[in-house]
């Protein structure tokens, strides 16, 4: 039997808008186990993106239990936190958020240097992630000087990088084209094949029919969570 | 930590570099402050080196006997009233004394005029004294000889003259054996006291010295008071001969018991009073000023950092999602508001040296009385400029730092 990374038992997320509470999850429980692929969907407003926050450790539920590769995560200070943020959790988003000052391969070492690691073993570890998102004629070049696709490759092999838990992409082909988003999927498919454990956020069918298992939210609600019978694959 | 630190330094570099105007604006008050804290040093180093000068021209084993205090004293009324100091008391103290090595009397003849080649010249000061005073500090010749006992005891018609008035009447020419002519009377001159005068006794190059029997024949000594100069030997000595000296000239002016001194011991401790006086004053509008700019400083620093942590808000975002600590992202902002008052003091030590350099170097020709401005900045106010500025650096970004480690990071990294 795989290993449960993540484990939440109702737990919901009430935000304060002036004077008006507004509940941006109720009651939601979800487990995944070791090498999911799974696909979070919803309309604007589900309150996929909060769950997301939630998931990532950037944010913390109002109540409910929350375990982290069996941590109860309400129970971490701030530090703590952005120590799972650092060691178990890569953040893909759709927006890439590189730094845009620094080269793809210092993008790359930046949360191993948060995490100490030393200055030989991390440009050996970001070359090798680099490497792996097939980048690696492009080491010194900044984020301005690269495509897209290139960018959001750099952003995964950031992501890579500390060998996390899980690999979290919010919308990661949502500014890009369909070629280039697809690349992208492939590229997610590869590393689910090779063992990582990928959630994807995403409102698009399209990108969403990629994955192993679909959770559906609406309203703060989870409305579905199966399995997609007709993954589609990359061969 | 230290990653991040060099981490945070690199990146501090890299974005002050795209932003040189800013960055130079921002710091324009931490640069005025800490030139201000320079020059203040560099004045206050300038005029120790030139109390140090004055000590060893006055010498610091030296006491002197005068009727007047030269400090002004607390007095000047009480002063004025004191009998003169006589010839006759002058050599009875040295009959008398006991402790010191030397006993030396002076007599003072002020804005003296002196006669060479048709030429006068005016506002020489002439001392008659005697052949030991050739062991004091004016004893350091430049050229020649000093008078000996005989030429004193004989009264000769020879004197040693101060550098200025070398450099103004003899202008390079050798002076030696030239005859000057003081009140009308010849005398030959047999050398020449080396350079001494500072900005606080810039006079002292203007005394020539001849025998006090010569000086007798020249002027009439007594309706003067004379100053008589005491050399202890040793400045450990100094209590022990002051206390003989104040006990003999009590003897010898006749006081009684209850009477207070009529006369004044004057020496080197009293200009450390003034000198402290000078510098408390520097000290004050320098601190004053210090303190004004540094506040403008921080404002400044802050002001930018504020702006810096707004505009960073994304990047901390990202940072926070990776997994920066609230330590790491104080270290980067303190960092970088550090390294933006160092270059100001660096600002400051390049603009500070050469405005040292010149005003040594070039203003001395037009006031001589300000040679005493040293042409390079002392060390120590190197380290001091950096120690400031950083701390200015820490305090200016301190509150910004801890804004930007306190924001959330799903908020900053929604914001564009």
């Amino acid at each position: 039997m795989s290993k449960t990374i993540i484990d939440i038992r109702s737990i919901s997320k009430v935000y304060k808008m002036g004077t008006q509470l507004v509940h941006a999850l109720r009651d939601v429980s979800v487990s995944i186990e070791e090498n999911e692929y799974v696909a979070l969907m919803g309309p604007s407003g589900s309150g996929k993106s909060t769950l997301m926050n939630i998931l990532g450790c950037l944010d913390t539920p109002s109540s409910g239990i929350y375990l982290f590769n069996g941590t109860n995560v309400r129970e971490l200070n701030d530090n703590e936190l952005a120590e799972i943020r650092n060691r178990e959790i890569g953040f893909v988003f759709q927006t890439f958020n590189l730094l845009p000052r620094a080269t793809a391969l210092k993008n790359i070492e930046l949360p191993l240097i948060y995490s100490g690691v030393k200055k030989y073993d991390r440009l050996d570890r970001a070359e090798a992630a680099l490497k792996s998102v097939g980048l690696e004629d492009r080491m010194e070049h900044k984020p301005n000087e690269l495509s897209g696709g290139q960018r959001q490759r750099v952003a995964i092999a950031r992501a890579l990088v500390t060998e996390p838990s899980i690999i979290l992409a919010d919308e990661p082909t949502g500014n890009l084209d369909t070629k280039t988003g697809n690349d992208i999927m492939k590229l997610f498919q590869n590393l689910w094949e090779s063992g990582n454990t990928i959630i994807i956020v995403t409102h698009e069918e399209e990108i969403a029919r990629h994955a192993k298992r679909i959770i559906r939210l609406r309203d703060g609600l989870v409305e579905t969570d199966e399995i997609n019978q007709n993954q589609v694959t990359f061969s | 930590m230290l990653y991040e630190i060099k981490e945070s330094i690199m990146l501090s570099i890299d974005a002050l570099r795209s932003n040189k105007l800013r960055a130079f604006l921002a710091s324009l008050g931490v640069v005025i402050g800490i030139s201000i804290v320079i020059m203040m040093g560099w004045l206050l180093g300038g005029l120790d080196k030139a109390m140090q000068d004055t000590f060893s021209v006055i010498g610091t084993d030296m006491l002197y006997v005068d009727k007047w205090d030269w400090t002004g004293g607390d007095n000047w009324r009480s002063q004025r009233i004191r009998k003169d100091i006589t010839v006759k008391q002058a050599e009875q103290l040295k009959e008398l004394h006991g402790t010191a090595e030397y006993v030396i009397p002076n007599i003072n003849q002020w804005a003296t005029t002196i006669e060479y080649k048709g030429e006068t010249y005016e506002g020489m000061t002439a001392v008659g004294t005697t052949a030991e005073n050739v062991n004091t500090p004016v004893g350091n010749l430049q050229l020649g000889r000093y008078f000996n006992e005989f030429e004193e005891e004989y009264g000769s018609n020879v004197i040693v003259i101060g550098h200025l008035v070398y450099a103004t009447i003899f202008q390079g020419e050798d002076p030696i054996g030239k005859t000057i002519k003081l009140n009308g009377r010849p005398l030959r001159v047999i050398g020449v006291v080396q350079k001494r005068g500072t900005m606080f006794f810039d006079f002292i190059d203007r005394q020539m010295f001849l025998p006090l029997k010569k000086y007798a024949g020249i002027w009439n000594i007594d309706k003067k008071s004379m100053s008589i100069g005491i050399k202890a030997g040793l400045e450990n000595d100094l209590d022990e001969v002051r206390n003989e000296t104040i006990g003999l000239m009590r003897i010898i002016r006749n006081l009684k018991p209850n009477e207070p001194n009529d006369f004044s011991i004057n020496e080197t401790k009293a200009f450390e009073k003034s000198i402290a006086d000078i510098r408390l004053q520097v000290y004050t509008v320098g601190i004053g000023m210090t303190l004004l700019a540094f506040i403008v400083g921080i404002i400044g620093i802050m002001n930018i950092m504020f702006v810096t942590v707004t505009e960073r808000t994304k990047e901390i975002g990202i940072r926070k999602s990776l997994g920066a600590k609230k330590r790491s992202i104080w270290i980067q902002f303190l960092v970088e508001s550090s390294i933006l008052c160092l270059l100001g003091a660096f600002l400051s030590l390049v603009i500070c040296s050469v405005i040292a350099y010149l005003a040594a170097t070039y203003l001395p020709h037009y006031y001589p009385e300000i040679g005493f401005l040293l042409p390079v900045l002392p060390t120590e106010l190197f380290i001091i400029a950096a120690v400031v500025s950083v701390v200015v650096g820490l305090l200016a970004g301190l509150i910004p730092a801890i804004r930007a480690s306190n924001l959330d990071p799903v908020e900053a990294l929604r914001f564009d």
